[in-house]
């Protein structure tokens, strides 16, 4: 295996692999410069201690991820998240930097519906940034994406396709990449009509996201936070935050499977920023609940003497 | 004003051979089928437009007749009006059968007045029309000339400059319907004996304005060059144009966007003497056969670099090649005139570069500006204008109509600035507050280009809905909220019913925006259930 001519006489110790680790490092500059991997553009997160940030270790920007709706009634939720990551991506990038350019296939917009401006000013994302691309078939959509991708005055780019199968391989996906490498824009490819096939992708996508609405667990209605009186006769909650729960089918950078569970998430449209979402009221375990509440208060303002251990039987 | 009329007639015309038979274009006029244009051959065995045609038949039972078609023969008056500005930018129509063309400083370019008519009619002729031209000071000498004038050619041109005498000798012998009168005002000078222009130049003016009105009098002196009337030519001349005349016909792609490069290189050149971008360009191609083909590209921003806009000129093609259903790009036997025209300007000055080191990073900010701009202008020549759009807040409450995609290259800032509304539940509470008795957004992020009729069940009619079966799929109400009214712009006179909308969430944490059409037992007394908008 080694090219150097083996040293007669004694057995030489193990050497720890440092001419093959060089090997190695030279093969993989030169994949490199293949590859014309430049610097990395950098990565966004996507909130304060979020647990996608823990699984991903953050978003990168100037690669191509892609996100496709786990059913075919998930699209505007899989759009929303598209939109949360362009919020993002906007939110950490340079001040120059504003477009946000959304490409909508024409039949994606007569199913799933044009893009609102009322809507996303409340979603955390100025549609004065917005640049809004109606195509007519999935080649424009491609090629619009790839131009737009190019442009460095875009912060993220979606593209938001329909009949994306027949056309969309390795070799389109590795033009999208490029592209978004020269730009350094985040490129979200936007697999609309692929509800639950996003399985059968195959591209060069750093990332690839399955997307399911989630109940948002609201608050229930007339909370005492609000101060408003109790409505009658109206027992079902309140919606809350746009919640999703999403799967993460590829990632790059962390490796194979890096979440094969469902991460549920919420996207917090006044902060800017994704949460871990759990049901907003919920009990201690019991046993993480002091049993003499009296004595739990003490222990509060007494400085902390008083730790009470469960006892094992 | 040198005006030059060409007289494009909307038949093709037939070789004049004997045994041919007469055709004709029937119109109904008044119930009766009557003749609306002959051929020369008609014209020679004394049929007229007008005849009936049953009189016509029994002249000559040969007669071939089509319906006319005064539809088609507009589109074709109109092809010809634009083939015509190969010769001047300054092109108007002259219904039914004309072409008005204005070549003030344009005939010297052709060899002259008289070769520049001779080539106009030749090469109409070579095109299938037969077509007769007058060339005059003035538009209505020009009309007279072209219809009424003899077939001398020499004749049907007035040099600039004649004396009244003059003037009156060559344009005096002309039929007075040259002067295109009403067809009374005609028919009474007729009955007065009065035949001929010169019948009319004769006599004291005031009896006859006084029988005849004073349009005669303004014709005639629009005729003798005593008043001057403007044509409305069809498409405004450019303020800067170049063009390339080719011996060949171009007929590759690549051939034509090499030309139009070099074309932009010259039009670059005079944009830059004048301090002026080009915010809107016209390539004209002229085919052979006489189709003139033109594709406008518009930009974001003044330009004025050749290479940009040769690319967006390539993009523009590039788009037509690829088209599967519009027209494709058809050169035909080739392209022997093709022209670069500055439709739309705007004021540019130099920018100054290369001051290093000062304010990078406004240089840099201006960069990205460019680079949008034309990312932009490029789509747009791509996909079509109207496909790259931002978007804008109408001021209204009407939520179909709240927002309007504006096409991005007429995107200013003044559209920049519009406020777009925080829909909060009341102004009594602060925001931090709103967020916790309503935290899901007040609007949707995607709405239906119209609202799609849904089957929904309500507790009670005015409620709000428990299921609602949406697109064939059953979903069940899980968290709403609402019923925000809307009540519809009754100023506007708009006899929309009054929307309850609510925002509800399924039991799988889809939301939607629905709303109910019309107040039960008030406007209606069954309220119809629509879905209008998807939130994340």
């Amino acid at each position: 295996m080694l090219l150097e001519p083996m040293p007669l006489g004694p057995m030489p110790l193990p050497t720890p692999l440092a001419p093959q680790s060089d090997r190695l490092d030279f093969l993989r500059q030169k994949i490199g410069c293949i590859e014309n991997s430049g610097p990395p553009a950098g990565k966004i997160r996507f909130g304060d201690n979020c647990r996608l940030d823990r699984t991903l270790h953050g978003l990168g920007r100037g690669v191509l991820h892609e996100i496709a709706p786990a059913s075919a009634s998930d699209g505007a939720a899989a759009s929303g998240f598209a939109l949360a990551l362009c919020a993002r991506f906007k939110a950490e990038a340079a001040p120059d930097r504003s477009a946000i350019i959304w490409i909508v296939e024409d039949f994606a917009g007569r199913e799933g519906g044009a893009p609102y401006g009322p809507g996303l000013a409340l979603y955390g994302l100025d549609p004065a940034c917005l640049v809004l691309v109606r195509t007519a078939s999935a080649r424009d959509s491609l090629w619009t994406m790839e131009e737009a991708l190019k442009c460095r005055a875009a912060v993220a780019v979606i593209g938001e396709i329909w009949t994306l199968e027949k056309l969309y391989g390795l070799a389109v996906s590795r033009r999208l990449a490029l592209a978004a490498q020269a730009g350094g824009a985040g490129a979200l490819l936007l697999a609309a009509g692929m509800a639950g096939g996003a399985g059968r992708l195959s591209s060069c996508a750093h990332t690839r996201f399955e997307i399911s609405s989630a109940r948002s667990g609201g608050a229930p209605r007339g909370s005492p936070l609000s101060g408003l009186p109790l409505p009658a006769r109206q027992e079902l909650p309140q919606p809350g935050l746009a919640a999703w729960s999403i799967r993460i089918l590829k990632a790059r950078a962390t490796g194979p499977a890096a979440g094969a569970d469902p991460i549920a998430i919420l996207w917090d449209h006044d902060e800017g920023c994704f949460r871990d979402a759990f049901p907003l009221r919920f009990s201690a375990d019991a046993s993480d609940r002091p049993d003499d509440p009296a004595h739990a208060r003490a222990g509060r303002g007494g400085g902390g003497e008083t730790i009470r251990f469960r006892q094992s039987a | 004003m040198r005006a030059q009329e060409g007289e494009g007639a909307a038949k093709r015309s037939v070789s004049g051979k004997a045994p041919e038979p007469p055709r004709a274009t029937l119109a109904r006029i008044n119930g009766a089928q009557k003749l609306a244009a002959i051929d020369a051959e008609g014209s020679r065995l004394g049929l007229r437009p007008g005849m009936n045609l049953a009189d016509a038949r029994a002249m000559h039972p040969a007669l071939i007749c089509a319906e006319a078609d005064p539809e088609g023969e507009q589109q074709t008056l109109a092809h010809i009006a634009d083939w015509c500005r190969r010769f001047t930018p300054l092109a108007a129509l002259d219904a039914p059968d004309g072409v008005m063309l204005d070549v003030s400083g344009a005939a010297h370019l052709f060899g002259g007045e008289a070769s520049l008519l001779a080539e106009i009619e030749e090469r109409l002729r070579r095109q299938g029309f037969y077509a007769q031209g007058g060339l005059a000071s003035t538009p209505e000498a020009a009309f007279a000339l072209a219809r009424y004038g003899e077939a001398d050619f020499a004749a049907r041109i007035l040099p600039p400059a004649l004396d009244a005498a003059e003037l009156e000798r060559r344009l005096g012998g002309l039929p007075l319907a040259a002067l295109r009168l009403e067809p009374g005002t005609l028919s009474a000078l007729a009955e007065a004996g009065l035949r001929r222009v010169h019948d009319v130049m004769m006599r004291p003016r005031a009896p006859i304005a006084a029988r005849c009105g004073l349009a005669l009098y303004a014709r005639l002196d629009g005729l003798m060059g005593r008043g001057k009337t403007p044509i409305s030519p069809r498409f405004e001349a450019p303020a800067f144009m170049t063009e390339r005349r080719f011996l060949d016909g171009l007929c590759r792609r690549e051939d034509v966007e090499a030309s139009i490069a070099a074309l932009a290189q010259d039009l670059c050149v005079l944009l830059a003497r004048h301090g002026e971008g080009a915010r809107r360009l016209e390539a004209s191609l002229f085919r052979v056969d006489g189709k003139v083909m033109h594709y406008t590209v518009g930009t974001m921003r003044p330009l004025r670099d050749p290479a940009l806009i040769a690319r967006l000129f390539h993009e523009r093609f590039e788009a037509l090649s690829l088209a599967e259903d519009g027209e494709a790009f058809d050169a035909g036997f080739g392209f022997d005139v093709i022209r670069l025209a500055a439709l739309a300007l705007e004021r540019k000055d130099p920018e100054q570069t290369g001051w290093s080191g000062q304010d990078g990073a406004e240089d840099h900010a201006q960069d990205r500006g460019r680079d949008l701009a034309e990312l932009i202008d490029r789509l747009g020549a791509r996909l079509g204008l109207r496909r790259v759009t931002r978007l804008a807040f109408n001021g209204t409450h009407a939520p179909e109509f709240a927002v309007i995609a504006i096409p991005a290259a007429r995107y200013d800032s003044h559209h920049m600035k519009s406020e777009w509304p925080r829909f909060a539940a009341s102004s009594a509470i602060g925001r931090q507050q709103e967020k916790e008795v309503n935290p899901m957004p007040a609007r949707p992020i995607r709405l239906l280009e119209r609202p799609e009729l849904i089957e929904a069940i309500a507790a009670a009619p005015d409620g709000p809905p428990i299921k609602f079966r949406w697109r064939r799929v059953l979903h069940e109400v899980a968290a709403f909220e609402g019923p925000e009214r809307i009540a519809p712009e009754w100023w506007r006179g708009t006899a929309a019913l009054t929307r309850d909308y609510f925002r509800a969430e399924d039991c799988e944490g889809r939301r939607f925006w629905l709303f109910r059409e019309g107040l039960f037992d008030r406007e209606t007394a069954r309220p119809r259930w629509f879905m209008h908008g998807f939130f994340a």
